[in-house]
């Protein structure tokens, strides 16, 4: 039994997609990488509801699967990924389209998409409160996974420190 | 003995003004109280204790299936007489914590515990539940259920056997057998 060979040639539905992104969108868009069923590009959060309109609407991802946060200290910024996929699309049911968004730390505001994909509500709701991010637009971003009393700074920025554990880290 | 004590009583002061025997009465008095009364109470209260506890219905993490295996016909924990009580928390006598239990879930463990009547038990089950387990730089995990409620028994294992569950159940029933009424 040997390996199958890795994939790396995109297909016919992956060109069409990085196409119709640099057609529609031109310089706005930066492609991060592209590879088989997975593509990413990085937006800036002032064209980020344009950018997901234009994807649900003209390349059919019609869902969005996930939201995730990442938190860069070196660079003092927070990336939000919106991970989107296709139910409906033609040729699409394997290509995840991922929508990266990178806000300063100091002041992590950013749209919510929540107009665009409602099933955002409770992923940016996390995220939120996981990484003390403000998504604008969003109805409510109330206390939602964490403890009732919690009093410390979000626990997913890689500042946070546990207390009264690993002191000499 | 008896006959030691006399002399004793013989001896010391005042103990010929109340006469011998009635000093005996009343110098043994505690100890045939307790002989006579309190003793086979005791024994007759820890019996009924010993079988019939009822664990309280709270599943927090994956050890719940370890012990659904031996609520389940073929480890049949129901033998010992531990059955789980469905209907309320003030039928139960004892809590066996299932794994990981978080900071918010920490509040309300107390809280079922504090509900539950006189007297409780609690066994910490599942190596989360001792130490916190892999979670125990987690930032939501307790490092150990100990720190909210008091612990009787304590079952390693990720997941423990449904045997050392069995086994712990055993412990805890020891334990009760040789506790004092209050």
């Amino acid at each position: 039994m040997s390996a199958p060979p890795a994939k790396t040639e995109l297909r016919q539905e992956e060109k069409a997609i990085l196409e119709a992104l640099s057609s529609k969108l031109g310089s706005r868009i930066t492609v991060a990488y592209s590879k088989p069923n997975r593509i990413k590009i990085i937006v800036s959060p002032i064209d980020l509801i344009e950018v997901a309109t234009c994807a649900r609407d003209d390349l059919h991802f019609d869902q969005c699967a996930n939201v995730t946060g990442t938190d860069f200290p070196k660079d003092k910024q927070i990336e939000v990924t919106y991970h989107l996929g296709s139910i409906e699309g033609a040729g699409l049911r394997r290509i995840i389209l991922a929508i990266a968004c990178r806000v300063p730390s100091a002041t992590p505001e950013l749209p919510s998409l929540i107009e665009v994909y409602p099933s955002v509500n409770y992923h940016e709701r996390e995220q939120a409160e996981m990484l003390g991010l403000v998504f604008k637009g969003h109805p409510n971003l109330s206390r939602f996974l964490l403890p009732e009393d919690w009093n410390d700074i979000p626990p997913m920025l890689k500042a946070y420190r546990l207390p009264g554990r690993l002191e000499g880290e | 003995m008896v006959a030691e004590q006399v002399e004793m009583k013989k001896s010391g002061p005042g103990a010929a003004r109340d006469g011998p025997g009635l000093s005996i009465l009343v110098g043994k008095a505690k100890e045939v109280i307790q002989q006579a009364i309190v003793d086979p109470l005791t024994y007759l209260a820890n019996w009924g204790r010993i079988y019939s506890l009822w664990p309280v219905h709270l599943e927090t993490a994956c050890c719940s299936i370890e012990f659904g295996a031996v609520s389940g016909p073929r480890f049949d924990c129901e033998r010992y007489g531990i059955l789980e009580a469905f209907g309320s928390l003030r039928q139960c006598d004892l809590v066996v914590v299932h794994g990981t239990v978080t900071r918010k879930m920490a509040p309300r463990l107390r809280w079922i515990y504090d509900q539950m009547p006189e007297p409780k038990y609690c066994i910490a089950m599942g190596a989360c539940s001792i130490t916190g387990g892999v979670y125990f730089d987690s930032y939501n995990v307790l490092p150990g259920v100990d720190q909210v409620v008091p612990v009787d028994v304590y079952v390693p294992g990720c997941p423990p056997r449904p045997e050392e569950l069995i086994d712990a159940f055993l412990l805890l029933q020891d334990k009760i057998r040789k506790q004092k009424i209050r």
